[in-house]
């Protein structure tokens, strides 16, 4: 049984870290080790783009759609969703109006519920579920049974979303992040996005024709040099610098039938970029 | 517009990648309800202290309901430091840590509504947070976690897996969203010292300093988690971190009156 510690006025129970600072820098990294325990280091995130593929409507998502159910027997797989356009405008009329910064990220979300449920309406008789925000532990029922979850993206940051940095208006943790985290905390090691371009390039090459593809990347040389558009959120990144466990992410072309199915078998379509040394 | 391109809803960000960079947009955000008392009550500090240091902190707090809308957030404590050490022995990650020690402070909070119910004292959920007008309409004195919801989605620490963002934190972003000012701090020291009292007899107290300024003389250990300095900086509505010594009685009242006791944190 654990002991009860008196005497200073408190009541403490005996553990390594009673009595502790948690601010204390030195007791803090008194928790750190080179290993961590991962939950389901077997299971794959699928996120599907908002603008580049849900906004595109049929003839972008029956394709995709009937590609993710015939990879369903083939794979444990997490989808995730993103808001699209809607997500822009909401954000567009919020800051007009001055809603402060908590309160546009606790509006958006819905705009990306909106789209997993027209996702689960198209997948649920291949075995769909939208889950709950964090009903984590029933996914092994849900994978084990060949589902096919689909989550919310945008992390619960919500009228709680730190302060943007400085000269920066939006919200900073949104669906990218929300489904990276979403995978790290559950020791998964790859995400695939799916968008509507071959992965990253130089700049945008919806403007500039002269960007320049890239096949592979690293995080180390993205956080060296990022591009100043990029196809995800920039937060991804900084949260992935300190992750242990999603060593890859890859970013694939929705709009070419085919690529998922490729990336999830393991082949380096599109862009894939990689953590080269796992931190410790 | 053809078939399969994408359907855009037209508005200043339909272009936009949305990762950034967007200063020149005309935002001036709107204070919800600047006129809120942010409170939080600590955990190691006041909770784990039990009866003693707690009932006369009520009194304090009951005596200025009239006067104030008191919303009170809870810390967890060394249940919650119990469970940091076993989560972080078995090497879980940040995220479970996170939504593991998050159910300290709700216990935390649940104990105060029922010491506090004969005075309208309600537990509220994350989720009620669009509630309030009606709490403090109704002369409630709301009580929710100092934990943000962040849980699952805390981001993993450097050096470390203690989550970064904890009950402080959530007292900071709860007073910047509403538009408040100042948020109060109820400890039982006496505010910032140069080094931890408890440890330290000669430690320093700093009645006065700025975000930046304590951020660069890097100390070892900090009355507040390090993340919220960092937030205070580039704080829009809640400039000033006030830490106070619940245990010495009329502090409370004092901070709430706008006194400068304990110590002050202010973005600089």
């Amino acid at each position: 049984m654990s002991k009860l510690v008196t005497g200073d006025g408190r009541t403490h129970i005996a553990s390594a870290l009673m009595r502790e600072s948690l601010v204390d820098k030195k007791v803090v990294a008194r928790t750190q080790s080179d290993r961590e325990f991962e939950i389901m280091p077997d299971v794959a995130l699928v996120s599907v783009g908002g603008q580049s593929i849900f906004d595109r409507g049929k003839s972008a998502l029956l394709p995709l759609v009937a590609e993710l159910a015939s990879l369903r027997s083939k794979h444990k797989l997490v989808i995730g969703v993103g808001g699209g356009t809607r997500v822009r405008h909401t954000v567009s009329v919020a800051l007009d109006l001055g809603i402060p910064t908590g309160g546009i990220a606790q509006l958006v979300g819905a705009m990306e519920e909106c789209n997993a449920v027209f996702l689960n309406a198209l997948l649920a008789k291949q075995g769909s579920i939208v889950m709950q925000r964090e009903h984590f532990w029933e996914l092994p029922l849900y994978l084990d049974n060949g589902m096919l979850p689909i989550v919310i993206s945008v992390p619960p940051y919500h009228f709680w979303e730190p302060p943007p940095p400085e000269g920066d208006v939006l919200p900073t943790h949104g669906s990218d992040f929300g489904l990276f985290m979403l995978a790290e905390v559950l020791g998964m090691r790859r995400m695939v996005f799916v968008k509507d371009e071959d992965g990253l390039y130089t700049a945008d090459p919806k403007k500039d024709p002269n960007a320049k593809h890239i096949p592979h990347t690293t995080l180390e040389a993205l956080l060296e040099k990022m591009p100043d558009e990029m196809i995800i959120d920039k937060q991804l990144f900084g949260a992935w610098r300190t992750a242990r466990h999603v060593r890859e992410v890859q970013i694939v072309n929705g709009l070419k039938p085919g690529q998922l199915t490729r990336a999830l078998a393991g082949e380096r379509v599109g862009t894939v970029i990689e953590k080269e040394t796992r931190s410790s | 517009m053809s078939e399969g391109e994408r359907r855009v809803i037209s508005s200043a960000l339909s272009q936009s990648a949305m990762t950034g960079g967007n200063e020149s947009f005309d935002y001036s955000p709107v204070a919800m309800m600047p006129d809120v008392k942010v409170i939080k009550i600590g955990g190691q500090s006041i909770m784990d202290r039990g009866r003693e240091a707690l009932f006369p902190i009520l009194d304090e707090l009951v005596a200025v309901r009239q006067q104030y809308k008191l919303l009170l957030n809870c810390g967890g404590g060394t249940r919650a430091r119990h469970v940091y050490a076993i989560a972080s022995d078995l090497e879980f990650p940040t995220g479970l840590l996170a939504a593991l020690g998050g159910y300290v402070p709700r216990q935390n909070a649940r104990m105060i509504q029922m010491l506090l119910a004969k005075h309208g004292g309600l537990f509220m959920m994350h989720d009620d947070f669009e509630k309030l007008p009606l709490y403090f309409a109704l002369g409630c004195i709301p009580i929710m976690t100092g934990m943000p919801p962040f849980g699952y989605w805390e981001k993993p620490t450097e050096n470390g897996r203690i989550p970064q963002h904890r009950t402080d934190a959530g007292v900071f972003l709860s007073a910047e969203v509403l538009g408040c000012k100042r948020a109060l701090f109820i400890k039982d020291e006496e505010g910032l010292f140069e080094d931890d009292p408890k440890k330290n007899k000669n430690a320093r107290h700093i009645p006065r300093i700025g975000a930046k300024e304590l951020l660069k003389m890097d100390l070892p250990d900090l009355v507040l988690e390090r993340i919220v300095i960092e937030y205070l900086a580039r704080a829009r509505f809640c400039t000033e971190l006030q830490i106070v010594n619940g245990l010495t009685r009329g502090n409370i009242t004092r901070a709430l009156a706008g006194e400068d006791v304990g110590t002050i944190i202010y973005k600089d």
